[in-house]
């Protein structure tokens, strides 16, 4: 008996050591901090929470009591607060002996609190289901009883539920009566099956809003401004579990706990799923982010779970010194993360990824030989700033913006193909700023061929595609939703879609049709000074409103264009500078700061928010110049990063702590092995999707993949390795991803092989040149490679070539070729 | 839970020789992740017997009118039964289009099920990944094709691919969401093999197939050995998947390249001109026919994209307005072309005696509306809908499920698409509770909970 006891006291005493030693970074809070009851349905979740160095970890879900102040205010149950009485009480929690307080207040219990139609009974239909799009939410409702989805249209659903169908889904004299208690809590036959009880919070709603007389919503009812999550950021580990509290400001005032009525769902289940009464559980490492949904609002809380590794913290101080802030949040995040950077890229490596990257070609033999023999310690500063003044940078930047822009053969007659294209390559030449690029095509009036950027409307020539294809191209945002309902998945309501199409109901076109096969393709585009494009659920125009912006006077005669660019361009827009700031970064990273790299919605964060703002900021401080963010992209150490993956940053996909490997893209990879054996292609043809094609003059030979205006020219090449084929304004339409097809083409097709049995191509070159046997091997490895070939290749590489005869060392040549554009290095910028 | 090891022996699986196993072992520790290896971890959840089992879905692209086709309403309102009237089968009892009398002469060896329906949007893109995987695709979790499933379980048969899809991937479908032809959470190695080209055309062949004739054997391994020495200088690549894929992507390229086995199997011209005829001289009779090559020479999934997309194609999409179908484009061009090569195919695999162990499963995104619309068409309509199955152990010359007097809905025994992907994967004797490892080895099981095949179909 004694030895037990005395067991345990040193138990006692060695699990207090701990404790006491981490107690000065350790600290606790009860959350929400300070809240207000307001009436006697209220009630607020409560959460204590365990924070260390400013961050939440986790929730104290054991071994914690709450307790009230002063329970003839305010009472807890079950880590509820319910209202008794009209004052203030604080709220305690004892934590290891020690007390964390909330403050709360109860108001509103003198007088009775109606419940609202808005406000307390569409939420119950939108968290049980009954107007989601399979049930009573779709177009057509379900079983003759229709309602808006997810409850957006109070007005109508109100009449759909008391005056339809004669009244008889609400009994107000008997509410247990009402068809829309007694269906959903299984009273009678419901084909949706049980939704919830009866006497449940939902019943209770429903049930006293009959009673009272079944209200309807007033054009005066207080409505949700905002919803707020509680813990907004977390730092979690696997295995662990999180509540949340989702707490609804609304336009009164007001802030209500609307937990048990929100909508849950993570953006990756495997790092974390949440289920439908708010609680999170972590299932792997890495970042996500879990939405809310109430009325319409969207919310989103970020979890991040560090990854397991031990690195050395001396890997992190390095790099927070950088003059470079990409640098400094980058290192921030893999520090958080435990994810060790990779050491820089050596030279060769260096010089063909910046090259690829920034300009879309190879480094040709002598431009490698010129920068690995230059001593200079800021030579690949001078090398970045040399390959601005490229005019291969035009070709390349030209052509990602004409992806963006969909400068599309089969789209577009040939000549306003040119037209467009030529138009982005100018400003592309003259380094526009981004916010007056965007502008000009926004604005674009007058004659297709002569000003290029007009052609924005010939390809969208609807106010809602315009709406659309702008939002995407610019905002990186899909509001297409919208057009039928609120964004399920966004903030945006069908009203402020109508209302931001209003915006270019007076674009106006004469000319050209549309027919693509057919016509002259030129068109004049105007701005009209009357007309409105109506909501089609009120038959009426909504006010003209940019999306987040104030709206327009109905009634101005002016282009209507022009401000709405300026609320697009303007710097106080939240989604302009990341768009773009998002695009840049992924051409250079392989992977955006957000996925997909056009989908920008809130409900999608990025995987380094904090890194995103500032790069936005940098942007627009810097006055929307491209140029001067690439730089600053380039020359970051991060960038410059080798793509070898450590043991402590391997499971790594988006966090940038090395370079990511990534297949080059079509055209630029055709461009490579034109370059290589000295072959150029040849694009003669523009094919439609049936099977009809035509002839083009556009590209006499010689003409680089990059340096096409349009993405239907005929190339089974550019087709198989995943061109964007511009058909819809989206990043999605270009892929990387290697297919059979494409190591088809590599082995057997006639784009590599004909370039390598080509008379007078680089192979013949190199054999005239009376070069020795390695030396020409050397040859071929810096052409496509960029770099020697090791020893070790050369001792097994050597005999394949040096065992042959004379006439022989053509072919074996060729063949050395085909095995070094074949390769993984070869076809991967790395 | 995930079967690491599976039940059986560590025998190797379903055909593949000791050397095949070593070297997929041995690329497994480079990274590579093979079917086979993969298939023997997994022996646990697949039927050994039925090892030759397969299937040919044939995907319905546009969506076909339940009410035009297989589920017709004659006693309905004109603005409901639509124009065309219906014409008695091989099974009395069972009537069906008079656009489709070729099915009508083969009735007895398929079985409708007229009360499928799903909970998706009434979007082109939404359905074909719901219905052909049988989940909608959220947090991220992109579920595989079952081809994808039976490659990644069973691997390849042969050295064809295990998993082909004709003639190639469903192109836009409005949305832009995911098509369901693809690997999903299986990865991309488990990607089918789309062909890529139309076999109705007259040098028709697998593009790039064979190397040019310049390059013999000789030179083929030359080129091998010169690319390995490259490739076996940067390790950069090992944590990138697209670089791991391209690797298996040369080793499959590889074997198809080098087996006469493989370039056979895709040479419609060793058919005779007759059967040619009998399937139709066009896309889709074709596919039918390669399809019926391709499971002989050992494909254990083939895919069939009735169409490419639902714009600008005359398709089964019949709104009827521009750019979609009319019901008269419908009745002319589609019915008579899908209802020869259908029948052709199913007649052949009877006559070479492979229907019993090759499933036939006819799908598509949704139905269309019971009423007709201003336009004379009928618009999408996920809430009811005819789905049919032949071969694969189905008992013929059923109808399972009823919908209600307008087609409306499902009356009687409704199915879901869980239940369509379970019916094939049972008749592949692939057990439809068994786990798959998904994103961060979340298991996921074949279909959800709840969902079983329909066994009627079997009795």
């Amino acid at each position: 008996m004694k030895r037990i006891w005395l067991f345990a006291v040193g138990m006692a005493i060695v699990s207090l050591l701990p404790r006491t030693s981490c107690a000065a970074e350790d600290t606790f809070a009860v959350l929400p901090t300070k809240f207000t009851l307001d009436g006697e349905n209220a009630e607020q979740h409560l959460l204590v929470e365990k924070l260390k160095d400013g961050e939440f970890i986790g929730n104290l879900l054991d071994g914690v009591t709450l307790d009230s102040s002063n329970p003839n205010v305010v009472v807890i149950e079950e880590n509820i607060a319910r209202p008794v009485a009209n004052g203030q009480a604080t709220i305690i929690a004892m934590v290891a002996g020690e007390q964390f307080k909330a403050d709360a207040a109860v108001v509103g219990m003198e007088q009775p609190s109606p419940r609202s139609f808005r406000n307390d009974v569409l939420p119950v239909f939108a968290k049980v289901g009954c107007n989601m799009g399979s049930c009573h939410g779709a177009l057509a409702g379900k079983g003759g009883f229709k309602l808006s989805l997810r409850g957006y249209n109070p007005s109508g659903d109100y009449a759909r539920i008391v005056q339809e169908a004669r009244g008889r889904r609400i009994e107000r004299l008997d509410p247990g009566r009402s068809l829309i208690l007694a269906k959903p809590s299984g009273a009678i036959p419901h084909k949706g099956g049980l939704r919830f009880e009866v006497d449940s919070p939902e019943y209770r709603a429903i049930a006293e809003w009959v009673a009272q007389g079944a209200p309807p919503p007033k054009t005066t009812d207080p409505k949700v401004d905002h919803l707020e999550i509680l813990p907004q950021r977390m730092l979690l580990t696997p295995e662990t579990e999180q509540q949340i509290i989702v707490q609804a400001y609304y336009t009164d005032g007001r802030v209500r706990d609307v937990t048990r009525w929100a909508k849950y769902e993570s953006t990756d289940t495997a790092v974390a799923s949440i289920d439908q009464q708010g609680s999170i559980r972590v299932m792997g490492h890495g970042v996500c982010a879990v939405t809310t949904w109430f009325d319409s609002k969207i919310s989103i809380a970020r979890l991040t779970v560090p990854y397991d590794n031990e690195v050395d913290e001396q890997l992190f101080v390095a790099e927070k010194d950088s003059d470079c802030f990409i640098d400094r949040l980058v290192i921030d995040r893999l520090a958080q993360l435990h994810l060790a950077p990779s050491p820089p890229a050596d030279d060769p490596t260096f010089i063909r990824r910046v090259y690829l990257d920034t300009i879309g070609t190879l480094p040709l033999a002598g431009e490698v030989r010129r920068f690995l023999a230059d001593e200079s310690p800021d030579k690949r500063t001078s090398l970045i700033d040399e390959l601005f003044s490229r005019p291969e940078f035009i070709d390349y930047w030209a052509y990602k913006w004409s992806d963006v822009l969909l400068v599309n053969g089969q789209l577009l007659r040939p000549n306003a193909v040119k037209a467009y294209y030529l138009w982005i390559r100018e400003q592309v030449e003259k380094n526009t700023p981004w916010d007056e690029f965007a502008r000009q095509i926004l604005t674009a009036q007058g004659d297709a061929f002569e000003n290029g950027a007009t052609n924005f409307y010939a390809l969208h020539q609807d106010a809602e595609s315009m709406t659309e294809n702008a939002c995407q191209a610019f905002l990186g945002l899909s509001i297409g939703c919208a057009k039928c309902h609120n964004h399920p998945l966004e903030k945006w309501t069908n009203d402020q879609y109508y209302a931001m199409a209003n915006l270019f109901a007076r674009v106006k076109a004469k000319g050209w049709g549309g027919d693509a096969r057919a016509g002259e393709g030129e068109r004049t585009v105007y701005a009209a000074t009357r007309g409105d494009l109506l909501q089609p659920s009120s038959g009426k125009p909504q006010p003209p409103t940019p999306l987040d912006g104030e709206p327009l006077d109905i009634d101005w005669s002016g282009d209507r264009r022009s401000p709405l660019a300026d609320w697009l361009t303007s710097t106080e827009n939240p989604y302009f500078a990341r768009a773009i700031v998002n695009r840049v970064w992924a051409n250079f990273f392989g992977v955006g700061l957000v996925e997909q790299v056009d989908d920008l919605r809130v409900t999608n964060p990025a995987s380094n928010e904090k890194l995103l703002a500032a790069t936005a900021e940098f942007l627009v401080e810097n006055d929307f110049d491209l140029q001067v963010l690439m730089k600053e992209i380039l020359r970051s150490r991060t960038y410059q990063r080798s793509s070898q993956p450590l043991p402590e940053n391997s499971e790594d996909k988006r966090f940038y702590s090395r370079y990511y490997p990534r297949r080059m893209p079509a055209e630029v990879l055709l461009d490579a092995i034109s370059q290589v054996t000295n072959v150029p292609s040849e694009f003669t043809e523009i094919s439609f999707p049936s099977t009809d094609k035509y002839d083009t003059e556009f590209y006499p030979k010689g003409t680089r993949a990059l340096e096409l205006y349009d993405s239907a020219v005929l190339s089974h090449f550019l087709k198989s390795f995943g061109r964007n084929s511009r058909t819809i304004t989206c990043e999605c339409e270009r892929t990387d991803t290697p297919s059979i097809v494409q190591v088809l083409h590599i082995s057997n097709g006639d784009t590599i092989n004909k370039k390598l049995s080509t008379e007078g191509n680089r192979v013949d070159a190199l054999l005239d040149a009376g070069l020795a046997d390695q030396q020409l091997v050397e040859q071929a490895y810096i052409f496509a490679l960029a770099r020697q070939p090791t020893a070790d290749e050369l001792s097994q590489l050597m005999p394949l070539i040096s065992e042959v005869s004379s006439d022989e060392k053509r072919v074996v040549l060729e063949d050395f070729f085909w095995g070094i554009l074949s390769s993984r290095e070869f076809l991967f910028n790395h | 839970m995930i079967d690491l090891v599976g039940k059986g022996k560590a025998q190797t699986c379903n055909g593949a020789t000791r050397r095949d196993f070593i070297k997929a072992g041995t690329l497994g520790a480079i990274g590579l992740s093979l079917p086979e290896y993969l298939a023997a971890k997994e022996l646990g959840g697949v039927d050994p017997a039925k090892d030759d089992n397969a299937c040919i879905m044939i995907f319905n692209l546009g969506a076909p009118s339940q009410l035009d086709t297989f589920d017709m309403k004659p006693d309905a309102p004109a603005e409901i039964r639509g124009p065309f009237k219906p014409i008695s089968t091989t099974v009395p009892g069972i009537q069906i289009s008079e656009i489709l009398p070729g099915h009508a002469k083969i009735a007895d060896q398929f079985s409708l099920v007229r009360s499928c329906h799903h909970l998706g949007a009434a979007v082109h893109d939404a359905g074909w990944q719901i219905v052909q995987t049988g989940r909608q695709f959220r947090g991220g979790v992109e579920t595989p094709h079952p081809g994808s499933v039976v490659s990644y379980l069973r691997g390849r048969k042969t050295d064809l691919p295990s998993f082909v899809i004709l003639p190639e991937l469903m192109g836009r479908g409005g949305a832009n969401l995911p098509n369901g032809q693809a690997g999903g959470f299986l990865g991309k190695a488990h990607d089918p093999f789309a062909l890529m080209a139309d076999p109705s055309q007259p040098n028709f062949q697998v593009p790039d197939l064979l190397p040019p004739s310049s390059i013999g054997t000789a030179r083929l391994d030359r080129r091998r050995q010169i690319r390995d020495v490259v490739n076996s200088t940067i390790q950069n690549f090992e944590a990138t998947e697209n670089a791991k894929l391209l690797d298996s992507n040369f080793q499959a390229a590889f074997r198809l390249m080098t087996s006469p086995q493989a370039r056979d199997a895709f040479d419609l011209t060793k058919e005779p001109k007759k059967v040619r005829e009998r399937y139709g001289m066009n896309r889709f009779g074709q596919c039918c026919l390669l399809a019926r090559r391709l499971v002989e020479a050992g494909v254990r999934f083939v895919t069939i994209n009735t169409f490419l997309t639902v714009f600008d194609e005359i398709t089964w999409d019949i709104h009827g307005s521009k750019p979609f179908t009319s019901i008269e484009g419908m009745k002319e061009i589609v019915a008579p072309m899908y209802d020869q090569a259908y029948s052709a195919l199913i007649e052949d695999l009877v006559q070479r005696g492979m229907l019993d162990q090759t499933m036939v499963a006819c799908l598509s995104e949704f139905g269309r509306t019971p009423k007709v619309n201003p336009a004379g068409g009928r618009d999408h309509w996920p809430q009811c809908f005819t789905c049919y199955f032949a071969g694969g152990g189905v008992r013929g010359g059923q109808v399972i499920g009823a919908s209600d007097p307008i087609g409306g809905v499902p009356a009687d025994r409704p199915v879901q698409p869980p239940d369509l992907v379970a019916t094939i994967f049972h008749s592949l004797g692939l057990d439809y509770t068994h786990h798959l490892p998904g994103p961060g080895g979340r298991p996921f099981p074949l279909v959800d909970f709840g969902h079983q095949p329909i066994h009627e179909l079997f009795g």
